[in-house]
């Protein structure tokens, strides 16, 4: 499924003389199949509002542009929601929190029955087998526990399986690696990326982490005022460092040194990614010695 | 005299399971001092007990000279001891700024005027001061963690803990808030702990301790601690990217001596090879 947006653009209360606070204006973007996208910008750029729309949280309003998510129009008053609920998964920052069940068991299921009423139990166990273990925890060992029992890494990895039991075909994730030490950071975004080889097949996420996007996004866009500010592959975005500086963004830390090394005549061109920068890096070098 | 001590501290909060066993350290005055460690290592049970939150279970905690297992200490101890907490949506009281700054001073009983000068001198060293009759609910998550912190500078206290105070900003408001601490331990000579998850903010540090467990993995300098990566990754830890990017380059055969525990002294080590 494709996510097309077209000249999106939504106020808070709107209409309300003085409180109106436009928080997205004219965004357009396509975001395809198969994307591992990036949203970024700084805090009330209008990232959250634009992903609340994605599975009509937030509805487009009259004259505000539209939204296309493979097959929904959601602008059609027969637009089913429930069902593109269940085909975009939405898991939002710190969705550890969110949890609430008796056990991690029901937890993961809650969804998965209020979109599918009319599961067997048979199927629900299957799928909520398959979702736990997934997210790479022990089926057998945490069904029963109580959400509350386990720790925030594993917290979060049970909300996402609340989420992706349902089967989306599209993730959108708010924040995250938000909070986690340094190995659950790279943990869970091993778990994301096989999650995008095989399961899942668009992920969404936003985030702050400019090092997190430059090395596993294969297209981003940026925010700024509720308005798209550019849009494109990482490695071109972050080329644009004075711009990104001045709306007080930072560069991957990569980016950061590929540019300083540029400033003292030292040309090492690479995508930002640990590997790509390592290979520029050690190939100048060598080219040094010669 | 140190100006904090952990003499064998254990704490747990079930009675079953040991959040944090035996663990000694001090601090002295003036210093900046970061605690790491992964999640659940029993950082956060840590900044609780500096300043009597929690009691210990087995061992003590001293905090200029007294010790927080006295109840009658507590309130000398949270004169001289500000923490700021991971979510100033958790730490604000008010609906107006400078009553917010101002609650914690009115506490201690000081007079009206001072409790003024203090709001001015908190709010100007956070970069507030244009804010002292705005509503907190109005302000950024980075502007309300600067109120949080103006807060805890209103009291004047001789120590800072900073309990993971940047983990829900991004890296401009988190930014601001390390150069505003930075600021006031190079400057007024504050004494700082701060508990973070990011490697970054930690190379500045004086020391840094390193829990795991609920135990004291070890103790160093940023050099020390971050010259060790297996070490600290068998903890679940990781050392700043620089330092990894740079550890990476040595293994391809890229030199670069020294420590480098920065962006920007990566960037100058491989400049030196041209």
């Amino acid at each position: 499924m494709r996510i097309e947006i077209d000249n999106l653009s939504y106020s808070y209360s709107a209409g309300q003389k003085g409180l109106e606070v436009k928080a997205l204006k004219n965004v357009s973007l396509t975001i395809e199949e198969g994307d591992f996208y990036g949203i970024i910008g700084h805090t009330g750029s209008g990232k959250s509002t634009l992903i609340q729309h994605i599975n009509g949280l937030i509805k487009i309003g009259k004259n505000s542009g539209s939204i296309r998510v493979g097959e929904f129009d959601l602008t059609d008053k027969k637009c089913d929601f429930n069902k593109l609920r269940s085909l975009v998964g939405m898991v939002f920052q710190y969705p550890e929190y969110q949890l609430f069940s008796e056990t991690v068991f029901l937890d993961v299921a809650f969804g998965l029955k209020n979109f599918f009423p009319d599961l067997k139990e048979e199927e629900i166990e299957e799928r909520v087998k398959t979702a736990i273990e997934l997210v790479g925890l022990d089926y057998e060992k945490v069904k029963n526990k109580s959400p509350f029992e386990l720790s925030g890494g594993q917290k979060r990895r049970v909300a996402i399986a609340g989420t992706i039991v349902s089967k989306p075909e599209i993730l959108v994730l708010d924040e995250p690696a938000a909070g986690l030490d340094p190995i659950g950071k790279r943990d869970f975004l091993k778990l994301l990326k096989n999650l995008h080889k095989g399961f899942v097949k668009t992920i969404v996420i936003v985030s702050h982490d400019m090092d997190l996007v430059a090395e596993h996004c294969n297209r981003a866009c940026v925010m700024n005022h509720g308005e798209v500010f550019a849009e494109g592959a990482p490695k071109d975005i972050f080329s644009r460092k004075n711009e990104l500086l001045e709306l007080g963004l930072d560069l991957p830390l990569t980016a950061y040194i590929t540019d300083k090394l540029k400033e003292n005549g030292i040309e090492a061109p690479n995508d930002f990614t640990e590997e790509d920068f390592i290979r520029a890096i050690t190939k100048w070098y060598e080219g040094e010695k010669r | 005299m140190s100006i904090l001590t952990a003499e064998n501290v254990s704490f747990s909060y079930d009675k079953k399971t040991d959040a944090l066993s035996g663990v000694s350290f001090s601090v002295e005055k003036g210093e900046y001092v970061s605690i790491i460690g992964h999640n659940g290592s029993g950082k956060s049970t840590l900044a609780r007990l500096f300043n009597g939150l929690i009691k210990p279970d087995k061992g003590e905690i001293t905090v200029c000279g007294y010790s927080s297992l006295d109840k009658k200490n507590l309130f000398e101890i949270r004169k001289r001891i500000g923490v700021v907490f991971q979510n100033p949506d958790n730490q604000l009281v008010a609906s107006i700024v400078e009553d917010d700054v101002a609650f914690g001073p009115e506490n201690l009983g000081i007079p009206r005027k001072e409790i003024g000068e203090r709001i001015e001198f908190a709010l100007k060293a956070v970069g507030m001061e244009n804010y002292r009759f705005s509503s907190p609910s109005r302000l950024s998550g980075g502007q309300k963690q600067r109120i949080a912190i103006a807060g805890v500078l209103a009291l004047k206290p001789q120590i800072i803990v900073l309990d993971e105070s940047t983990s829900m900003l991004d890296p401009k408001g988190r930014k601001e808030i390390t150069g505003i601490v930075r600021k006031l331990n190079e400057e007024e000579k504050t004494t700082v702990i701060s508990v973070t998850h990011f490697m970054e903010e930690t190379v500045f540090a004086d020391k840094i301790i390193v829990l795991n467990d609920g135990k004291v993995f070890m103790q160093g300098t940023p050099s020390e601690i971050f010259s060790q990566r297996e070490t600290l990754k068998k903890i679940g830890l990781e050392v700043p990217y620089s330092t990894f990017l740079a550890e990476k380059l040595k293994e391809k055969g890229v030199p670069n001596k020294g420590e480098i525990l920065t962006p920007e002294a990566l960037a100058e080590a491989i400049c030196e090879l041209k």
